[in-house]
């Protein structure tokens, strides 16, 4: 969802990137001057297939251009990537998942990063060994776990490879299949991905950020038909087209809980709260003696949208670098959203007075998400993505981009899935579905309800890049809304 | 140092769209290309006032790239535009800020950045703004201020890690500072050719500054393998060619480097080249040559008035007109560059009290700087402090930098040793 912060960038202050947006717009702040520490999107939700297991998904760097060779866009060696859960209800991260990136350079002499199919070097077929000839530049990564103070190395001795972005048939004629090797499975059942991906994040962004100026007949106010719909796009899905640099990992539920077991969905002990966040080392101006190693984060997020549309631009970067349990300071936000006021005044919806209490299960520990809990377990106001691992992941094919909101309670805001809806459920949330689904409960969209490229069904959940060579984005008055005559998506 | 200024503003502008330059060929320059985009947009909407920012920008490049001067007036004719429809836009407030940076007049730009700085606190290209139009007016301590905010505001970011580690250098530190500069590059995606061989020539110039001169070399020829013909990696190349005494390749590199970028400071460094290479008719050429296009800016913001201030003193003998330049330019900053030319015009009138105090001001930033250093031993000399010369002049030789080897002279003319023995 950040990219949206990456859209409204000026090319002006987008520092070396290969960015491909020169349109010209306010800047946002400060996160585009650091793109590939930029967390675009956050999930966490209980593997489909295995309903003991929890799969978290981090991605970062904002609407890669799949056509930008010739080096693409590789992780940071510079960021240290980390997914934080905590499973006591303090706000603070009990569990650390750190990911760590380096780059090699393997023929220093060819002018793009991955080349196939022509002088003589095969295409590129495999991550390691024959076929991988073509890999000049190459990622490996290591993952490492924080627990109680204990840093326990998960790599376990492979060699891990982050898969390239697709480049094109005929250099990666079996791109499906590269992407395939990136999944690795480690000790204890531990499983990782990490690599270009398709972004699985879906918007109608320029609507969105046009004062709200949904396109007519389809947002704004969705009619039941279009609402309903979980398999069409009536709006131009921004974000079509474009990857994301993706980290995924699943761990079994044992080795999150503060003791260890498994719990039902009504006990407390099920619910953990979860962010990921990247981390730069920290510069002074004049060095010190002091340790070195101090890292600095530069962002983070737990519940989408948080950030983008509940912050107050002013703090938005203070939010970025501090932690979750220090979140309190921004519960003015929370508790009376500008959002909500403009729902009310643009789209003529009513929407409940402040304090809008009923927005604190997004940042506390309660029911819904958390029935087990009573009010002495609801810990700091902290901007976590709640997942209850005791309710079990409903079926593929069952799964509603409403989620939580429409009964599948396996959905956002319980934790968060590739196929959950998002900007539609907050847009309610925050107009107060929460307080009286019927007078606060005008279907809000716009009118984008799918990842076109779909989702991927078992891990790694994601979904292989786009090609290079041969996709393209999707906007209004274009093809690409299914859901619209001939397929064309509305301008207006 | 006024290139160090000009390409940070490039890193903290590289427009993004033509970061893959070096994969594509074009005949118009990136500069170019982004005029012809902006002026696209206002024909299609002349209200559109984002239009003429982004074409103030775009000529504001283009006055680097080719170094004409007349293309910051018309950005700023372009601002006038943006201005006009929408009065108080921010982001051309910003890019004013920036054609004044571009035009060298620092004190302006320090005050429209302040300015800006109070109306929108936390935004980390206007503390780049203040921090370069600091450290040009010599105002240091402001100028780390500054700096600290941009890393603490967001960490590791490219503009703050450069002018962080700028800082570093002034400072007496150049390790840290290459170490910033080196993790600046690793940040730096690799199909940013021109990002990546800037970074890397600064890393050579830290090496080549503190006598690592063959570290220096293949960091230089990195640079321009990633991009070639580049001006900035051919001058430090050329100082390392003068360093290891290959007097005319120096020469030819200079030259190549000089009708890449036409700036009569370059044509300095030429005809210096040509004079250690004892070429002598041709560096009288040369020095004329500078002599007059310096002459023509020298009252501009953007002069080689540092140059000019050491062509009077040591090549013209005309020590009158270069105190009457560091005058000017002392009057208009006081970075220690700027103190250390004005030291020097004061030494070569004889006023050795004042030139050593300026000169020693400057050095108490922590610069080490082998030319600075060995000024200030050739003053202290003058003044009788055979001991502080000593002391200054074995600093300039143990840097074993190319401008150590005058240092190196003058200690043996005084039947000095070129190094102390270590302290017990």
């Amino acid at each position: 969802m950040k990219q949206l912060r990456i859209l409204l960038a000026m090319a002006l202050l987008v520092l070396t990137s290969g960015n491909m947006f020169a349109s010209s717009h306010r800047e946002a702040p400060i996160t585009a001057l650091d793109r590939s520490a930029d967390v675009t999107d956050w999930y966490a939700f209980v593997s489909y297939d295995h309903p003991d297991r929890v799969t978290m998904i981090l991605n970062v760097d904002p609407l890669l251009e799949p056509a930008n060779g010739p080096n693409y866009f590789p992780f940071d060696p510079n960021v240290l990537y980390e997914m934080k859960i905590d499973n006591n209800r303090d706000g603070v991260e009990d569990i650390t998942f750190q990911f760590r990136f380096k780059t090699e350079i393997r023929a220093p002499g060819v002018f793009t990063g991955f080349v196939g199919g022509i002088f003589g070097i095969p295409p590129i077929t495999a991550l390691n060994g024959p076929g991988s000839e073509g890999l000049s530049l190459r990622q490996t990564y290591t993952v490492t776990m924080i627990k109680n103070g204990k840093v326990t190395d998960l790599t376990g001795g492979n060699t891990l490879y982050a898969v390239p972005s697709n480049v094109g048939p005929l250099t990666m004629p079996s791109y499906n299949s590269l992407f395939n090797q990136g999944v690795y499975s480690l000790a204890d059942k531990v499983r990782v991905f990490a690599g270009t991906v398709d972004d699985p994040f879906y918007i109608d962004l320029g609507a969105a950020f046009d004062s709200l100026n949904f396109r007519m007949g389809v947002g704004g106010i969705l009619s039941p038909q279009v609402d309903a719909d979980d398999t069409h796009n009536y709006a131009p899905d921004s974000v079509a087209g474009y990857n994301v640099n993706t980290i995924v990992l699943e761990v079994p539920i044992s080795m999150l809980t503060s003791d260890g077991k498994l719990h039902g969905p009504g006990e407390k002990e099920a619910v953990i709260g979860t962010y990921g966040a990247t981390s730069r080392p920290k510069v002074l101006v004049r060095r010190t003696n002091a340790s070195a190693a101090a890292f600095q984060q530069v962002n983070r997020e737990g519940n989408s949208l948080i950030n983008e549309l509940i912050i107050g631009t002013g703090s938005k970067d203070k939010f970025s670098t501090d932690d979750p349990k220090n979140d309190g300071q921004f519960a003015a936000f929370f508790l009376d959203p500008l959002l909500a006021h403009l729902f009310n005044s643009v789209l003529g919806i009513p929407v409940p007075p402040p304090p809008r209490l009923d927005l604190l299960p997004l940042v506390q520990y309660m029911p819904p998400i958390c029935p087990g809990c009573g009010p002495n377990d609801a810990g700091p106001i902290a901007d976590l993505l709640r997942l209850n691992t005791g309710i079990p992941p409903t079926p593929v094919g069952k799964q509603k981009r409403l989620g939580f909101l429409v009964g599948d309670v396996a959905g956002f805001p319980n934790g968060r899935r590739p196929i959950d809806d998002v900007v539609d459920i907050a847009s309610r949330a925050v107009a107060g579905i929460l307080v009286d689904s019927v007078k606060y409960g005008a279907p809000i969209g716009d009118g984008v309800n799918i990842n076109e490229n779909g989702y991927g069904t078992s891990f790694p959940y994601v979904m292989p890049a786009n090609s290079g060579r041969n996709s393209h984005h999707v906007g209004p008055g274009q093809d690409g809304c299914s859901g619209q005559p001939n397929g064309i998506c509305p301008v207006n | 140092m006024k290139k160090i200024v000009a390409f940070m503003l490039t890193i903290l502008g590289a427009v993004s769209v033509f970061a893959q330059t070096a994969a594509t060929t074009s005949i118009l320059s990136p500069a170019q290309l982004s005029i012809a985009r902006a002026q696209q947009l206002i024909d299609k909407n002349p209200k559109d006032f984002e239009a003429y920012n982004a074409l103030a920008l775009a000529l504001a490049r283009r006055a680097r790239e080719i170094s004409d001067p007349t293309f910051y007036t018309q950005g700023e004719q372009a601002l006038d535009k943006s201005f006009a429809i929408s009065p108080a836009n921010y982001d051309g407030a910003r890019i004013q800020v920036w054609l004044l940076l571009g035009k060298h007049d620092f004190a302006s730009a320090l005050e429209a950045a302040t300015k800006l700085n109070k109306r929108v606190p936390d935004d980390v290209m206007v503390y780049g703004f203040l921090t370069d139009s600091n450290v040009e007016l010599g105002n240091y301590s402001a100028a780390e201020n500054a700096a600290q905010w941009m890393l603490n505001l967001r960490p590791g970011n490219l503009p703050g890690l450069t002018r962080a580690a700028y800082l570093r250098e002034l400072f007496g530190d150049p390790e840290g500072a290459a170490e910033l500069m080196k993790m600046a590059l690793d940040s730096t995606p690799p199909g940013e050719a021109e990002d990546r061989a800037w970074i890397t020539t600064q890393i050579a110039h830290l090496k080549l500054a503190t006598g690592k001169t063959s570290e220096a070399e293949e960091l230089l020829q990195q640079a321009l393998a990633a991009f070639p013909g580049y001006h900035y990696a051919l001058r430090n190349l050329g100082k390392v060619r003068e360093q290891q005494k290959r007097y005319d390749e120096a020469v030819a590199l200079f030259q190549q480097r000089y009708e890449a970028a036409p700036h009569a400071e370059n044509l300095f460094d030429l005809a210096e080249a040509l004079q250690m290479a004892g070429r002598t008719a041709e560096a009288k050429t040369a020095f004329t040559q500078f002599e007059t296009k310096s002459l023509a800016e020298t009252n501009r913001a953007d002069n080689s008035n540092h140059e000019l201030i050491m062509y009077d003193a040591d090549y013209a003998n005309e020590p009158r007109k270069a105190l009457e330049v560091a005058r000017r330019e002392y009057a208009r900053r006081h970075d220690v560059f700027t103190l250390d030319c004005y030291a020097w015009a004061l030494h070569v009138n004889g006023q050795d009290a004042e030139a050593r105090k300026q000169v020693e001001t400057a050095l108490a930033v922590g610069i080490q700087d082998a030319n600075m250093l060995r000024h200030a031993g050739e003053i202290s000399l003058k003044l009788g402090d055979r001991a502080g010369a000593e002391r200054y002049l074995q600093q300039a030789a143990a840097l074993n930098a190319p401008d150590s080897e005058r240092a190196r002279e003058l200690l043996a003319a005084l039947s000095l040793p070129t190094s102390r023995s270590p302290k017990p």
